[in-house]
């Protein structure tokens, strides 16, 4: 018998995948940066790309004035932060799914957006956590999304154990008060300068306000925390199973657990700070992962990771060229599409909702 | 391996389960924990892996205390198969299977050609090899309980803790799954819920009652009518079939309503 056929459990599929995943991921960010509301030809577009990235070409003309800055300080920052948001979202919601055993778990249902929203609101208006340094609000977001996560599991298993819907309710719960406190505050600090386009910002997510120095963050962030849950793979497997199997298989999956929402929240965190409210990246990523390689985080991981950075890229440019002369709010296409994956998961069987675990 | 359970208490939820339990199984041993539902069979068999911790008393393995061990250790010295395995995702068989190797693995260990030949064998002997790739929420109840018996093979443990992995399935279900693991040479607690399978299985029984140690031995010194009317409380008729092993008939109560 040959354990390594089957079309896509075998290893070298998943690996093909990985790389073409990433050879697809550099050809987006090098076809999308020629896209974009000013008409600029493509070959100019690169000729600034290899000046600004090797010094190779004419400085003058491609160092610096309105082409150059159109393509290095608005086009390409915004690229690289979707990749980034993308790829921070996706793990993200595949980690809540296997912490909290349930396939409805994503940093938007279970409120840790709305936590991190909170967590930025009050830094950036109120300097809140203004004495932790420059990143400041990411790490006052990462820990808005860290309180909401305990607190929704907490709320979940209060009178018994958690099940799906207390989980989901929960967290709809905790992100109407955090939606709420933040949007209040919006509106008392902010009212003469534009509270609703600040709150449309937040709450529909944009990555318009992307900028190389928070880029970097958001790419270290996404880049370690993914990496450093790739090797923890076999535990979050075992999460799957649950607590009791865990423990004959030899990991006691308690202070993992808080481990593992800490990353995520982190992640969120920085993710929500740069680009506002996503909603269902983490839900749908994985789930299309999952269908075609499996339930192993082995694979999970890492082809999520690429996927996510994918979608948001794609959903970024498909939101500035949809509507002419406007620009969609990116987390309006995502719960477009992804409100109707959640809906198509809820309504599937096999996956126990509100049963057993 | 030996295993050794001395004066085990637990009480949950204010009630006494277990009121001071000891037993042990040597190496190589089949031995079986009978008793009527609810006298703790379950609960002696958490503690021993791990999912309960006793308030009194402790569980050794080959001399050395349970809570000496690492949650990995005790985990390459005892593997489990349960009653109950659902999953809200989907595995394949082979994924299962594979999750048996996760106690001997490191964190940055990859799953190597080794694994895979192990995970192949335990299959093979559970009869589950052409599933490899199946997904295991297709499987029925007795298949899925296979793949899991496949994994608990896998971990390469010197013990095998079967915690009424057989409720709710087929008789031959139970039978093919009590011969597997008679043949396995290694050393086996198990649950037993049905008498007849004890008798003919087990090396050794004990019998829980409220709690409590209510005799112990082989099938044929313990299962007596009298034994078995004071347990269960029910009559019964003990055969001899022809192997020696005894087997039990019970009597329906209708019957002995009419005769008295």
């Amino acid at each position: 018998m040959d354990l390594k056929n089957g079309i896509f459990h075998g290893k070298p599929v998943w690996w093909i995948t990985m790389i073409l995943l990433l050879a697809a991921l550099i050809v987006s960010l090098l076809w999308a940066v020629t896209i974009g509301s000013v008409d600029i030809q493509m070959s100019d577009v690169y000729r600034v790309l290899l000046y600004k990235t090797f010094g190779i070409g004419d400085g003058a003309r491609y160092g610096s004035g309105s082409m150059s800055d159109i393509v290095w300080f608005v086009r390409l920052p915004r690229l690289v932060l979707a990749i980034g948001v993308g790829t921070a979202l996706a793990i993200s919601g595949a980690v809540m799914q296997a912490v909290v055993k349930n396939p409805l778990a994503d940093p938007y249902t279970l409120g840790l957006s709305s936590g991190a929203s909170l967590g930025a609101t009050l830094a950036i208006l109120l300097g809140v956590g203004s004495f932790l340094g420059s990143g400041y609000v990411g790490i006052v977001a990462f820990l808005g999304a860290f309180l909401v996560s305990l607190a929704v599991v907490a709320l979940a298993n209060v009178g018994g154990r958690a099940t799906s819907v207390k989980l989901i309710l929960a967290g709809t719960a905790l992100s109407s008060i955090c939606g709420a406190v933040s949007n209040f505050v919006l509106y008392v600090l902010n009212s003469s300068t534009g509270a609703v386009e600040a709150v449309a910002r937040w709450t529909l997510g944009s990555l318009a306000g992307a900028k190389w120095e928070t880029n970097l963050w958001m790419l270290l962030v996404a880049l370690t925390g993914t990496l450093f849950l790739w090797t923890q793979h076999r535990t979050l497997n075992l999460m799957l199973l649950g607590d009791d199997n865990a423990i004959t298989l030899g990991t006691d999956l308690h202070r993992w657990r808080i481990l593992y929402l800490l990353v995520s929240a982190l992640m969120v965190g920085f993710a929500v700070y740069t680009a506002g409210i996503i909603g269902f990246v983490g839900l749908i990523i994985p789930h299309v992962v999952r269908m075609l390689f499996g339930t192993d985080h082995k694979k999970l991981l890492p082809i999520s990771a690429l996927l996510g950075a994918i979608f948001l890229l794609w959903a970024d440019v498909l939101c500035r060229v949809l509507l002419p002369g406007k620009e969609l709010p990116i987390g309006v296409l995502t719960s477009l599409v992804g409100a109707p994956v959640f809906i198509y998961l809820m309504a599937r069987k096999r996956y126990g909702f509100g049963g057993g675990d | 391996m030996q295993i050794q359970a001395k004066d085990i208490q637990v009480v949950l939820n204010a009630n006494r389960i277990l009121k001071g339990v000891s037993m042990e199984a040597g190496d190589r041993e089949l031995v079986g924990v009978i008793g009527p539902n609810g006298s703790g069979k379950s609960t002696l068999l958490k503690c021993i892996y791990r999912i309960l911790k006793p308030i009194g008393g402790a569980v050794w393995l080959d001399g050395k205390q349970l809570q000496d061990h690492t949650t990995k250790e005790s985990a390459r010295k005892l593997a489990v198969v349960a009653q109950h395995n659902y999953y809200n995702f989907d595995f394949s068989v082979q994924d299962v299977v594979l999750m048996g190797r996760a106690p001997h693995k490191r964190t940055l260990d990859r799953d190597n050609a080794e694994d895979f030949r192990i995970v192949a064998e335990a299959l093979e002997t559970v009869g589950m090899a052409a599933f490899a790739n199946r997904s295991f929420s297709t499987l029925s109840g007795g298949e899925q309980q296979r793949v899991i018996l496949a994994r608990a093979l896998a971990q390469q443990t010197p013990c095998l803790i079967l915690d009424e992995p057989t409720n709710h399935l087929d008789v031959k279900f139970q039978l093919q799954l009590m011969d597997l693991v008679r043949g396995l040479d290694r050393t086996v607690l198990t649950a037993v819920h049905d008498l007849n399978i004890a008798a003919m299985y087990c090396d050794r029984l004990y019998a829980l009652k409220d709690g409590e140690i209510v005799g112990q031995g082989t099938p044929r010194e313990l299962l007596m009518p009298s034994f078995i009317q004071q347990v269960y409380e029910v009559d019964a008729d003990v055969l001899t079939l022809p192997g020696g092993a005894p087997h039990i008939v019970f009597h329906p109560n209708v019957g002995k309503e009419s005769a008295t």
